[in-house]
């Protein structure tokens, strides 16, 4: 089914990165969180008195502001560029470059050798988030500990954060599974994710509300979540369904498509 | 049916490219050498025995497995160099050969050992730094390590000095001895010809010509070059009812086709003549194969 010594040598080839692309964004939250202030907004809504601004100020929370900041923007790129260079390094880098050969010169079958490497994505992803929620968590209640921040809210947050990545990781090792060469898997292993994230801002700006049907990210609503909103749960189901998908649809290609190895 | 068993084995890419009709059949304990030139064919054939194509038609099995679907059930018995060798992402050698006797679940490593000798590999060396002569020299080690019944090997002496060759070529005579089969391919004839029963040549991916490399050396049609003193003599014995070849007029040297059984009749004619040379000129597999290429 899987193969360990595989897994354990996709691990060491990829720690630093992995390493690298953990450690900035839990930076990145902790100092958010460590110099947020909800006296700010407040002021803020103030100064944008008599504005239909202010009565949104005004209804943010902390999570409401730091998570669409760090879930929608930093933490998502950072997390994203992580994603798409570990799927194509998983497995079309490797076709291309010859070095897959050395794996399949071996008894060992090319459905273990993806599922593997999908594992070691998946499991890479997760525990990322792991370790981002649980670093959050303590720097909630350290910086924020009476601004009453729903740590339940947090970490579901995190899961549906996960789950996004999740999908775009499928995206990313999908077309890393189909292509030989680097260069296809980049240009859609990369173009894509890259796409939905252009669509997600640019579905921001009046006018361009459609926008937000062309990409996945829309899955992942924040406010959403942050409301209780009916449509999460469908909305977050759907993110894990399409990931699957793309995850054994790539594997069952790789299995049967010719290697210039 | 036979160890190595290639039926009809066809891979298009187009253009004329790829492998067509091919059949080979290869017997236990042969070593059998796969010649032509670059984009003849040779890798795509090599491939597919690896199960890494899927052939267009026709099949390709080893030891009666089928190639494509049992890729992964075969490779317990076979060791293969690539052609073109990327090393997966390891730090030395020697990590590189661990991880590698890992996936082929060996333990011992006496063998590695002895190979690193032979080939004087410093399998210490940071992986990514080695010269071409030392990355094939590792590919060899990776390959041969647990002592594989069959050696599939895309020409295993690119990048490897003379002497290394040497050296590679009598590891590959031990191999011989203890019962392996070998398919490799080659553009280097001498190579071939001292390890090789059979080779055979492909040219636009279809198999012109399968020889026995015994036969090529002990052809029963010998060619001799007759070289005289005089020019009287020379343009005398052309007259004989023999079979001519080339002519070299300035050194009065000319070549003669004939076969083993009729040598005494020459040397009863060329008693009457003033010879200064008589030599056998040996054809080189490679001589034969290149007739056939024109």
């Amino acid at each position: 089914m899987f193969s360990g010594a595989i897994f354990k040598q996709t691990m060491k080839a990829n720690w630093k990165l992995r390493a690298i692309f953990t450690v900035i964004p839990m930076i990145i939250f902790v100092a958010i969180t460590a110099v947020f202030d909800m006296e700010t907004i407040y002021t803020m809504a103030d100064v944008l008195e008599g504005t239909p601004m202010a009565s949104m100020m005004k209804e943010q929370s902390f999570l409401g502001v730091v998570g669409s900041m760090f879930f929608g923007m930093q933490g998502l790129i950072l997390l994203m560029i992580y994603v798409i260079i570990t799927a194509n390094s998983l497995v079309a880098s490797q076709v291309d470059r010859g070095s897959m050969a050395y794996l399949l010169s071996t008894p060992t079958k090319r459905s273990t050798i993806i599922r593997t490497q999908a594992l070691y994505l998946i499991t890479a992803i997760l525990a990322t988030f792991v370790i981002l929620a649980t670093a959050g968590t303590v720097a909630i209640n350290v910086f924020q500990g009476d601004a009453g921040v729903s740590i339940a809210e947090f970490l579901i947050l995190n899961s549906g954060a996960f789950l996004l990545m999740f999908a775009i990781a499928g995206v990313s090792f999908f077309f890393s599974a189909v292509f030989n060469l680097s260069k296809h898997s980049i240009t859609f292993g990369a173009g894509l994710p890259l796409a939905f994230f252009i669509l997600d801002i640019m579905a921001d700006m009046e006018g361009f509300e459609s926008l937000r049907h062309g990409t996945l990210i829309t899955l992942f609503d924040i406010p959403a979540i942050l409301d209780g909103g009916n449509n999460v749960w469908w909305q977050l189901s759907l993110l894990a369904i399409i990931g699957c998908t793309l995850f054994v649809a790539g594997g069952k290609i790789f299995v049967k498509k010719d290697l210039p190895l | 049916m036979s160890y190595i068993n290639i039926n009809n084995l066809t891979k298009d890419y187009g253009k004329g490219r790829g492998n067509f009709d091919v059949n080979l059949t290869i017997e236990k304990g042969e070593v059998f050498g796969f010649a032509g030139i670059n984009g003849a064919g040779k890798t795509t054939l090599i491939r597919q025995l690896m199960g890494f194509l899927k052939p267009s038609s026709g099949y390709a099995t080893i030891n009666h497995l089928n190639c494509w679907e049992h890729s992964a059930e075969i490779k317990k018995l076979i060791g293969y160099i690539p052609g073109e060798i990327a090393f997966p992402d390891a730090p030395t050698g020697t990590e590189f050969l661990r991880r590698q006797a890992e996936l082929v679940g060996l333990t011992d490593m006496s063998y590695a050992e002895a190979l690193i000798k032979k080939l004087q590999l410093d399998p210490t060396a940071n992986l990514k730094r080695m010269s071409k002569g030392m990355k094939q020299k590792t590919a060899i080690v990776a390959a041969m390590m647990h002592d594989p019944n069959i050696l599939i090997f895309d020409e295993p002496t690119t990048g490897l000095d003379p002497l290394m060759r040497v050296a590679f070529i009598d590891i590959m005579k031990d191999e011989i001895k203890k019962g392996k089969t070998i398919f490799m391919s080659s553009h280097m004839w001498d190579e071939m010809e001292a390890v090789c029963n059979r080779v055979a040549l492909i040219k636009d991916g279809k198999i012109v010509a399968v020889q026995s490399v015994k036969e090529v050396k002990h052809n029963k049609n010998k060619v001799y070059h007759i070289c005289f003193r005089s020019e009287v003599d020379y343009e005398r014995f052309q007259a004989e009812s023999l079979v001519f070849g080339e002519k070299f007029n300035d050194e009065l040297k000319l070549a003669i086709h004939i076969k083993d059984k009729d040598v005494r009749d020459l040397f009863k004619i060329m008693k009457n003549y003033d010879v200064k040379s008589f030599v056998e000129f040996k054809l080189s597999l490679e001589e034969n194969f290149k007739k056939m290429y024109d």
